[in-house]
């Protein structure tokens, strides 16, 4: 991965922060989007969010993390997995079995987890060279499967149905450990978020990514043009399980407690659906979808519709189905359209306009 | 020997349910290009329908049988027309997507129209002392018998007919080709109807069979859904019979290896061994090679 050099040059250039090219690179937009989402803690204490609303926005967070890992592999390499919700709970239960089992501090089990996961990812990745399409995409599955059984059964990783506690977590520096409190977690969400999206951008805008998005097209033309299949579908793994993982271990984080139940199939299908509602291939898209998908039934259309029993679920399908249908590039589009009929009106207010002049 | 039979027995009867929604999966895979992770939901929602007609207005579960199997013909050819059809154009993991959206709306549907309480329903032939065989040292109740006797002969009717008919080569030709095989003429529309038609039809009799085990709710059917994805890999999504060997066999493997190795842990097992095997059979047991041009 290569830091992209044009933004780089950008960030240092003379011109000052406030020059329009400074403001229009994406990961600067990024960052300022997440010093906004900051923002969230402080109306709670303002009483102008409900207390509940927070945990609704770390979950669209965590979600957000997932799918942009995940949109390197179904966006860009055209590769789907159906194992996710897997790796969300390994990270989950992992960061807590590690930090217990072999008392690491935070940011040790969290290394650990992810190393762990990221060779089962590069074992996907490998598995990935045979076997394609929709058989790959069940072969992810019976992954997600086992790991599902292994958190049911496994007590002493897991705590079996129970479920397991853990706390928000301590983070070491170098001057002393502290412990951070719900709202400072929150905020740890939110950079890492942040990096990831800044992380993908810079993958994707690499030579890494022409090459994922080459192998996307066709595999075999991608092959001629010299491009190794093995090291770029590690990489698309490898980074997805990545993301997925490091997701788990800010939900157990944030939550504090992890049960069995929540990893199923379902759940790996809501992250597909958030990178396809969204868009493929785009950052911003990807919150958008999780907006959509998580966020708006769960902030707004509980509430509208607490008298009917299941009418959120029904909405956020309809939502999926819909924006599928008319948007089957991603709901970002939906911006570009408004924009060209804004031009339009535009252009034909102008065109009665003139004659009379 | 007995418990060996007892397994067989058992298996062959799991091993239709997955097989009926297996089945279901592969047909809509092959016409209409996308795999339908819906297929469990619509099964479920036509029970509930079963269960309302046999709890409220007292039908026999045989007319119940029918009649939520016509409804979920019903079901198949409006989903196909209103949601489907309108979406083929879209790429093939956003038609999946579609499916997921299907699986909210019912989802949400079925607490509005039915209540959120789980409904019971009695099995086809109730089990008592005179209506089990002793066979081969075991057990087997006449429920299983007919169970089996009537998926697969359901599957042999359809495979027949997929031989046979002019309608089952429209489905083959659409199967393998569907934009060719309109240009000559076959009514590529009608043949993915009917398929959505016909998997919903057997989604809802797999959902009928498991039903008595627990009860009709809404996650009766995730485990075959899941079992059913399983057996269309393992025989291959090229072929209509893979599939339905492939859910007999990972129904016996599943039952014998929880029976002789593991309690726990059989499944896994069985999950790695098909992983292993699809490492060298990428493509299932009966699936050949599909060879596109660069």
């Amino acid at each position: 991965m290569t830091i992209n050099k044009k933004w780089l040059k950008e960030f240092f250039s003379t011109k000052g922060v406030m020059s329009k090219s400074f403001t229009k690179s994406p990961p600067i937009r990024y960052i300022l989007f997440g010093v906004l989402l900051s923002f969230a803690p402080m109306l709670i204490s303002a009483e102008i969010m409900e207390y509940s609303t927070l945990s609704t926005i770390a979950l669209l967070i965590i979600y957000t993390i997932v799918a942009l890992g995940l949109n390197l592999l179904l966006g860009f390499s055209g590769l789907i997995s159906l194992g996710t919700a897997g790796f969300i709970g390994f990270g989950a239960y992992g960061v807590i079995y590690f930090s217990d089992a072999l008392s690491l501090t935070f940011i040790g089990a969290t290394l650990v987890t992810l190393a762990v996961a990221g060779l089962i990812g590069a074992l996907i990745g490998l598995f990935s060279l045979k076997v394609e399409g929709i058989y790959l995409a069940i072969a992810t599955l019976f992954v997600g499967e086992i790991f599902l059984q292994i958190f049911k059964t496994v007590t002493w990783f897991t705590g079996g149905f129970s479920g397991t506690a853990f706390h928000y977590p301590h983070i070491n520096m170098l001057f002393g450990t502290f412990a951070i409190d719900r709202n400072l977690t929150y905020i740890l969400l939110v950079i890492m978020m942040v990096i990831t999206m800044i992380i993908i951008y810079n993958i994707v805008n690499s030579r890494t990514g022409r090459a994922l998005m080459a192998m996307s097209r066709s595999q075999h033309a991608a092959q001629a043009m010299g491009i190794s299949l093995m090291k770029y579908r590690l990489v698309a793994f490898i980074t997805a399980t990545l993301f997925a993982t490091l997701a788990g271990v800010l939900y157990a984080s944030f939550f504090k407690y992890v049960t069995p139940v929540e990893w199923t199939l379902n759940l790996s299908l809501i992250i597909i659906a958030i990178v396809v509602v969204g868009g493929f291939k785009s950052i911003f898209g990807t919150f958008i979808g999780a907006f959509i998908i998580y966020g708006l039934p769960a902030l707004w259309l509980k509430e509208l519709f607490s008298g009917i029993n299941g009418f959120s679920y029904i909405f956020s399908g309809i939502l999926i189905i819909v924006v599928i249908m008319f948007y089957p590039h991603g709901a970002v589009y939906i911006g570009h359209d408004i924009k060209k009929l804004y031009y339009k009106i535009k252009q034909r207010t102008k065109k009665k306009v003139t004659p009379n002049e | 020997m007995d418990t060996f039979f007892f397994l067989l027995f058992k298996s062959l009867e799991t091993g239709s349910v997955y097989a009926l929604a297996a089945l279901g999966i592969v047909l809509i895979f092959r016409t209409s290009s996308t795999t339908n992770f819906a297929q469990g939901s619509i099964g479920t929602l036509n029970a509930f329908v079963a269960a309302k007609l046999f709890i409220e207005w007292g039908w026999s579960i045989w007319a119940v049988a029918v009649v939520s199997m016509l409804t979920a013909f019903i079901t198949g050819i409006l989903i196909d027309t209103f949601i489907i059809r309108p979406a083929s154009k879209v790429s093939p993991v956003s038609k999946q997507i579609i499916t997921l959206g299907l699986i909210m709306v019912i989802i949400g549907l079925i607490p509005m129209i039915f209540g959120v309480d789980p409904l019971r329903i009695p099995r086809f032939i109730n089990i008592t002392e005179s209506s089990t065989i002793h066979l081969l040292g075991t057990t087997i109740t006449h429920n299983a018998i007919f169970i089996i006797t009537l998926s697969i002969s359901l599957m042999g009717f359809l495979f027949w007919f997929l031989k046979y008919t002019r309608w089952g080569l429209a489905i083959r030709v659409t199967a393998s080709n569907e934009v060719t095989s309109r240009l000559m003429g076959v009514p590529t529309k009608r043949v993915t109807m009917a398929s959505w038609a016909t998997a919903a039809a057997f989604g809802t009799l797999a959902a009928l069979i498991i039903a008595p085990q627990s009860s009709v709710n809404v996650m009766m059917m995730s485990d075959v859904q899941v079992n059913a994805f399983f057996a269309c890999v393992l025989g291959g999504f090229g072929t209509f019979h893979g599939p339905v060997i492939g859910a007999y066999i990972i129904a016996f493997s599943k039952s014998a290896t929880q029976y002789y190795v593991d309690d726990v842990w059989g499944n896994v097992y069985v999950y790695i061994i098909i992983l292993i095997f699809l490492f060298f059979k990428p493509f299932g047991l009966f699936g050949k090679k599909s060879i596109s041009k660069v």
